[in-house]
């Protein structure tokens, strides 16, 4: 399985299935800070720390649609690759409960851990045959910060949502989530692991709300 | 030979003892300053080269120190980049810090205790702990893990903040044992891969660095110093605790790094060399402690001290006999000197007295013959007188005329030998002055030349002239011409008849030179020196009383010059007179004419 495969299935399943309900539509952008690198075609996202705060470079943001959805089965299985020393994507949001896999793409071994508060694991040293694909289930809202203990420098976010509504900006901030139900709720925008902004939406069926967060 | 007085003997024996005693005292002095320097020179260099070896020695281990605290602090460093650290605190995941730091740790708290001579080699931690952001030791879960400290020795490690950089420390810890021993202290900060800023610090204590532990054979010691006390397990307690107050005084006083000075321990002098283990740390100075024993190298020096003074001992020794036979050398001069100014000054008065009579003897023979000049020629002067007044009558017999002239002729020459005798005695007496007077020698001899002629008896010669109209020389004219005089007669009376008189003059080297030669019946070989003396006569058939030859040449000698006889063969015989060249013919020849 390659990158653009992985990159393919995360877009797929980060579209709610249930757009064909035609619900709400909220589209708008997000001011993502400015990137000092020059925008470069095939731009890999790290993740760095600037002040204290952890965000891609170049920066993109999670917008999301907080509240309290029902329960529903078991969230797709998502997987977050290791390929040539970086995490692939390097931020990803997943609802609470889905579990992630881990597959190693590069010739050397890997050792995935994470001692943030809200998913702490360890997966020890894995080749990158290791069958089956060392993976965990996310369970607990909040941000995981993964860590590889061989590769110092190597990070990735893992933003676990209370929601099934979410998305990822494209380079531009600009997002579109579908199929929302109607209702209010607080739209929220995930900028770096300090900055989270948010809106109060009211969502009506078949309507199209445009927001944008300055 | 004189025998020397009883007072000479002494004064030369006193003169020998000081010359000698004066020898000795300078080889002493010159023996003494030359040890004294060569001593202090070779004191000088051994300790300065015991120092420059000691430095070198303690050069070199310093070396090996910071080998393995630069790898002992690269380690730490390396410990605090570990991923899981730095989860740990930043992800505030406290609780994981200690036992993810186990893991990554375990190497270097698990393990056999090194041996001591393993230690410079081993990175062999005996505790380890993390600052927490203020500064103060996060408490381990479990001290077993983490090597265990006493509460107070745990404080000592926190500094009320975290530092910027890497800082050794050395603390005193009373570990498991009631000894209280020295760790070694590394801290390194730990900075947050996400802000930059220092969020911990790893703290890892270790077993300090024994310096002497792996030269024995050096014999050196080596300790450490901090907070006013000493770790020197070689040495007792009490020993500690005096070079304590030592290594005090001098630490607190100067502000170097390092210094050395001599201190004695158990009466043997030590050389005590301190180093600042940790400059500019936040931890309290700590200064590292090496004694070396100085025995070996005073015992050393004392064998070389004594080396040079049997050397001076024996150079002394040579020089004691070297300066008697000096002194007997030099002043075997002086005693020869003695004994001759003694000998000198009885000749001298021997001569004196000698000298004395002689010039009594003389005056009285000069007053002789003075006398005796005078008591003859009176009565030569009263019989010439009278026999001239006899021939002046006419009534002789002519035969009678013949007999006085002839008696006349011989009062003449007895009125010659007197004056030819009384100049004589003057010279001996050494009354004759002679004045030194350009006298015209060619006029002198034309003059006489013309007197020859004229006289009654000349017999038939032929007379040749060979010589310049102006010779001038040096001399009394008077005299000058009766050498002439002398020999020109002698070349006519000599002669034999119809026979030459050759008179030549010429200048040579600066004298004239007068050759007189004539024909004749020459004069035998065995009277060729006998003629100058006086009363010699060569011819008893010839007239002459045998003064005039030896009067010329003393009088020329009397000149500077001389008279001799050139050669006398064949019919011919010539004789040389020699003169000084007057120095100045110009200044005066109106004298000469």
């Amino acid at each position: 399985m390659d990158v653009r495969r992985v990159i393919w299935v995360n877009l797929i399943f980060a579209v709610p299935c249930f757009s064909a309900f035609a619900g709400a539509v909220v589209e708008g952008r997000v001011e993502l800070p400015k990137s000092h690198s020059a925008p470069v075609v095939t731009q890999r996202y790290e993740i760095v720390a600037h002040h204290g705060a952890l965000a891609t470079r170049p920066p993109l943001a999670v917008v999301y649609l907080e509240g309290s959805f029902p329960k529903r089965r078991a969230p797709p299985i998502k997987q977050l690759a290791q390929k040539d020393l970086t995490f692939v994507p390097s931020l990803l949001p997943v609802q609470v409960g889905t579990k992630v896999e881990f597959p190693n793409f590069d010739d050397t071994y890997h050792s995935i851990f994470s001692y943030s508060p809200a998913k702490r694991f360890d997966l020890g040293r894995y080749r990158p045959e290791e069958r089956p694909i060392p993976s965990k289930i996310f369970d607990t809202p909040g941000l995981v910060t993964l860590r590889c203990d061989i590769h110092e420098h190597m990070r990735g976010l893992i933003l676990v949502l209370n929601t099934p509504y979410f998305v990822v900006t494209d380079p531009d901030g600009r997002f579109r989530l579908n199929a929302l139900p109607s209702g209010h709720y607080t739209l929220k925008a995930w900028i770096d692991s300090k900055t989270t902004r948010e809106q109060l939406v009211q969502l009506k069926n078949g309507e199209t709300l445009h927001v944008d967060f300055p | 030979m004189i025998s020397l007085s009883q007072t000479n003997v002494r004064k030369i024996t006193t003169f020998r003892r000081k010359l000698s005693v004066t020898i000795v005292l300078v080889v002493s002095a010159i023996t003494a300053l030359a040890l004294y320097l060569a001593q202090r020179n070779v004191a000088a260099t051994a300790e300065r080269d015991l120092r420059a070896n000691f430095q070198a020695e303690l050069a070199g281990l310093h070396k090996i120190e910071q080998l393995r605290h630069a790898a002992l602090t690269e380690r730490c460093y390396a410990l605090a980049e570990k991923p899981r650290i730095h989860a740990a605190l930043e992800d505030n995941a406290l609780d994981l810090l200690y036992p993810s730091a186990k893991d990554e740790l375990r190497d270097l708290m698990e393990g056999e205790e090194p041996s001591s001579e393993q230690v410079a080699g081993s990175l062999h931690a005996r505790f380890y702990r993390f600052l927490d952001s203020s500064g103060a030791v996060l408490q381990a879960p479990n001290p077993n893990d983490v090597g265990e400290l006493t509460p107070k020795a745990e404080t000592q490690l926190g500094f009320g903040r975290l530092p910027g950089t890497q800082q050794i420390g050395y603390l005193w810890q009373s570990g498991n044992t009631a000894a209280q021993v020295i760790d070694e202290v590394i801290v390194v900060p730990i900075f947050s891969t996400e802000t930059g800023d220092v969020i911990s610090a790893l703290v890892i204590g270790f077993e300090p660095f024994e310096l002497g532990g792996k030269r024995p054979d050096v014999g050196m010691k080596s300790g450490i110093w901090v907070d006013g006390r000493l770790d020197l397990s070689s040495l007792s307690k009490s020993e500690q605790s005096a070079l304590e107050n030592q290594i005090t005084d001098a630490v607190t006083k100067s502000q170097r790094g390092q210094n050395n000075f001599t201190v004695t321990i158990n009466g043997a002098p030590q050389l005590l060399f301190y180093t600042r283990l940790n400059p500019a740390s936040l931890f309290p100075p700590a200064y590292e402690i090496c004694i070396y024993p100085l025995a070996d190298w005073i015992a050393q020096l004392h064998r070389l001290r004594w080396r040079i003074g049997g050397a001076g001992v024996f150079i002394l020794l040579g020089g004691f006999v070297a300066s008697h036979f000096v002194a007997a050398r030099f002043s075997a001069p002086v005693e020869k000197l003695v004994v001759d100014s003694e000998e000198d000054r009885a000749r001298r008065k021997s001569a004196e007295a000698a000298l004395a009579s002689t010039s009594d003897e003389l005056k009285r023979s000069t007053r002789y013959s003075a006398d005796a000049s005078h008591q003859l020629k009176n009565p030569v002067t009263v019989l010439r007188v009278g026999l001239e007044t006899l021939l002046a009558r006419e009534d002789f017999e002519p035969q009678i005329y013949e007999e006085l002239s002839a008696l006349l002729h011989q009062t003449h020459r007895l009125t010659g030998v007197i004056d030819d005798l009384l100049l004589l005695s003057q010279m001996d007496a050494g009354h004759l002055r002679i004045a030194s007077r350009p006298v015209n020698l060619s006029v002198l001899i034309e003059e006489w030349l013309d007197d020859l002629n004229a006289l009654p008896d000349s017999p038939d010669v032929k007379i040749e002239r060979e010589f310049p109209s102006d010779l001038y020389v040096a001399g009394e004219k008077q005299y000058t011409s009766l050498i002439v005089q002398n020999l020109l007669e002698n070349a006519r009376k000599y002669n034999r008849p119809g026979g030459r008189i050759k008179v030549r003059a010429h200048k040579e080297k600066g004298e004239i030179l007068l050759m007189v030669g004539n024909t004749g019946r020459p004069i035998t070989p065995t009277m060729h020196e006998l003629i100058f003396e006086r009363f010699r006569c060569t011819d008893g058939s010839r007239s002459g009383h045998g003064l005039g030859l030896n009067l010329a040449r003393e009088l020329a000698r009397l000149h500077r010059g001389d008279l001799r006889l050139v050669c006398s063969k064949n019919d011919w015989t010539e004789f040389e007179a020699r003169f000084v060249i007057a120095s100045q013919t110009a200044n005066n020849p109106s004298q000469t004419a």
